[in-house]
């Protein structure tokens, strides 16, 4: 962020002689860039056909009979559309239950996990104590380990933890932690990457404040409450809506972690269409769409952070 | 002020306990339990045993195993690189101030966005044989149908290219910031020497973000490495295992059989394979950069 307010000015400065040189050059380079100009519309243009045309097939599918779908034909756009296909998915199923799953276990880790992360990084950039390079690199190591790793010891854990769903002190006998949104929550709530990010944010702050709090009698937890979490909403912006992207989109934890039907999220559920005998392409298309509209809303909505989230990871100053 | 220190560091630990009590208890812990459990017999069960580095060794006796790495790896290799040349054109292309090139970016990061059991779901009806659009426009073009995910030869293929068309975006997302940090000055002297905007994007750009594509290719490697979903949603590591990938054979084992000793020890080589690619990325990070991490 800072890097690039230094640089507009000097663009701005260059941008006038720059104008007068493209005359001077020849007609030759002029030509050249036109087709340049073009070449890069047309991939415009085709980027836009291939990744559009997905998207386009779901929405048609969506609103097809089976009959038109089992057509040897190719149908593009369906006769009469049919939006009854999106009332049937919602029943073919106990969709209210799973969109409730979803939406509880993700508000959850989000509230949770972007307090816990903030106030982490808040130590880490702004508190000079004792062993904390030590337990910054163990967090950096932790942000390398993927989930796919853990999962399975994470199960276990999971299962056997003590005194949870008819487990004993041993964590031996019951289920566990198993459908049960706490289950399904933990394992959410300590992301690395989130310390990491509002650790990068609060090292841009000036050290009068946290002097100035100091003076006024604020303690470091006041400090951070009262004065910094007030002025970290573009950070936990970004935090929030990636950390509610990959919640509400993920799929493997929710599979082994649920085994009744009450407990499965959107993205389980979605699967069930497939498990059928029959496949119900229009009915799956249908629960598709409406399970990625809230992401989608999201995204149109709050772009500029979501951006900024995705570029964040790959700044590691 | 030696007191003073002090509270700050108490207030310090308070702070960050939270934190690191999750991150003890649901990431460092797993990984010893892992470690541990992978020279075990462990099943769920009552038997635990220690069986030293049996499981290790029959991983490289494991044929499942052993092609779910090679599968793994030819996903890797042939998703990293297209990925990384056609996000870099999309990037180049949609680079500008227009409403229409905005419209073009979001659009392009929609499939990033979308869930991978969404994509799976389209991507599963566009590849089905009898009733799948691609057959369709096969025919209506006069081509033979083909089977698509059913083929033991294209079935890895077919999911290659949905992980490329899902990746897109954020391949271009990295890119246009690289873009944008190029300083305008370069070009303008590129121009003043008569150079065409071809030759400045391969004499210019390309080498310019270049720490930016190895950024790219370490994060998308990494993330094929995790492949999983579509895997166990589209094809079941089918037919005859040709798209079974490391987790997913972690999954069948751990949570199929229940050979979690097993499954274990598969997950600690998958541990180890990122762990490498990070250190190598660290490593020449510090020889581009000329100064430690």
């Amino acid at each position: 962020m800072d890097r690039k307010s230094e640089r507009e000015p000097e663009r701005k400065a260059k941008s006038k002689p720059g104008r007068e040189v493209v005359k001077i050059t020849g007609i030759k380079a002029d030509r050249k860039d036109a087709v340049y100009k073009v070449m890069t519309w047309l991939m415009v243009l085709f980027f836009t056909v291939v990744i559009g045309f997905p998207f386009f097939i779901m929405v048609s599918v969506s609103l097809q009979t089976m009959q038109e779908i089992y057509l040897p034909e190719l149908v593009l756009f369906p006769a009469r559309p049919q939006f009854i296909n999106y009332v049937r998915a919602m029943k073919n199923g106990n969709w209210g239950r799973y969109f409730f799953n979803s939406g509880y276990v993700t508000l959850i880790v989000v509230a949770i996990s972007l307090f816990i992360n903030s106030m982490t990084g808040y130590a880490f950039a702004r508190i000079k104590f004792q062993g904390r390079k030590l337990l910054f690199i163990l967090l950096l190591i932790g942000m390398m380990i993927p989930p796919q790793v853990t999962m399975v010891p994470l199960f276990i854990m999971m299962k056997s933890f003590p005194l949870a769903g008819g487990n004993n002190l041993l964590g031996m006998g019951g289920r566990g932690l198993i459908n049960t949104y706490a289950g399904l929550i933990i394992p959410f709530i300590a992301g690395s990457f989130g310390v990491f990010l509002c650790r990068q944010f609060y090292l841009s702050f000036p050290d009068d404040i946290d002097n100035s709090a100091r003076i006024d009698g604020c303690s470091r937890f006041l400090t951070f409450t009262r004065i910094y979490l007030p002025l970290s909403r573009p950070v936990l912006a970004s935090l929030g809506i990636l950390k509610f992207t990959g919640t509400w989109n993920e799929y493997i934890w929710p599979l082994i972690m649920t085994n009744s039907d009450s407990m499965k999220t959107v993205q389980v559920a979605l699967t069930m269409f497939r498990d059928e005998a029959e496949i119900l392409w229009n009915q799956l298309m249908a629960a598709t769409i409406v399970s990625s509209l809230v992401i989608y809303i999201l995204f149109v909505c709050l772009q500029k952070y979501f951006i900024a989230g995705i570029l964040s990871g790959s700044m590691k100053e | 002020m030696r007191t003073r220190i002090r509270r700050d560091d108490v207030e310090a630990y308070v702070m960050i306990a939270p934190f690191f009590a999750f991150f003890t208890l649901f990431v460092m812990v797993p990984i010893i339990v892992n470690f541990v459990n992978s020279f075990t017999n462990y099943d769920l069960g009552r038997t635990r045993d220690f069986i030293g580095f049996r499981n290790y060794v029959r991983l490289f006796t494991d044929g499942d195993f052993l092609r779910s790495v090679l599968n793994t790896l030819v996903y890797a290799a042939f998703s990293v690189i297209p990925l990384m040349v056609l996000g870099f054109i999309a990037a180049v292309s949609v680079y500008g101030v227009s409403r229409v090139l905005y419209m073009a970016r979001a659009l392009y990061i929609f499939p990033y966005v979308t869930s991978m059991v969404a994509v799976s779901m389209i991507w599963l009806y566009m590849y089905e044989p009898t009733t799948g659009i691609f057959n369709k426009i096969l025919v209506f073009l006069g081509f033979k149908p083909l089977t698509w995910l059913f083929d033991e030869g294209l079935a890895l293929p077919c999911l290659i290219i949905m992980n490329i068309w899902k990746n897109i975006g954020y391949v271009m997302i990295i890119y246009l910031a690289g873009l944008a940090g190029i300083p305008e000055s370069l070009y303008e002297a590129g121009k003043v020497d008569g150079a065409s905007r071809f030759a400045m994007l391969f004499k210019i750009t390309v080498p310019l973000v270049s720490p930016i594509s190895f950024f790219i290719f370490v994060t998308t490697c990494i993330e094929s490495f995790k492949t999983f979903e579509q895997v166990r949603i589209m094809t079941g590591g089918g037919p005859i295992n040709s798209t079974t990938t490391i987790v997913h054979q972690i999954y069948m084992r751990a949570f199929g059989e229940y050979k979690m000793g097993y499954a274990s020890a598969m997950s600690i080589v998958l541990l180890i394979i990122i762990f490498g690619i990070t250190l190598l990325n660290m490593r020449l990070g510090e020889e581009r950069e000329g100064k430690s991490w």
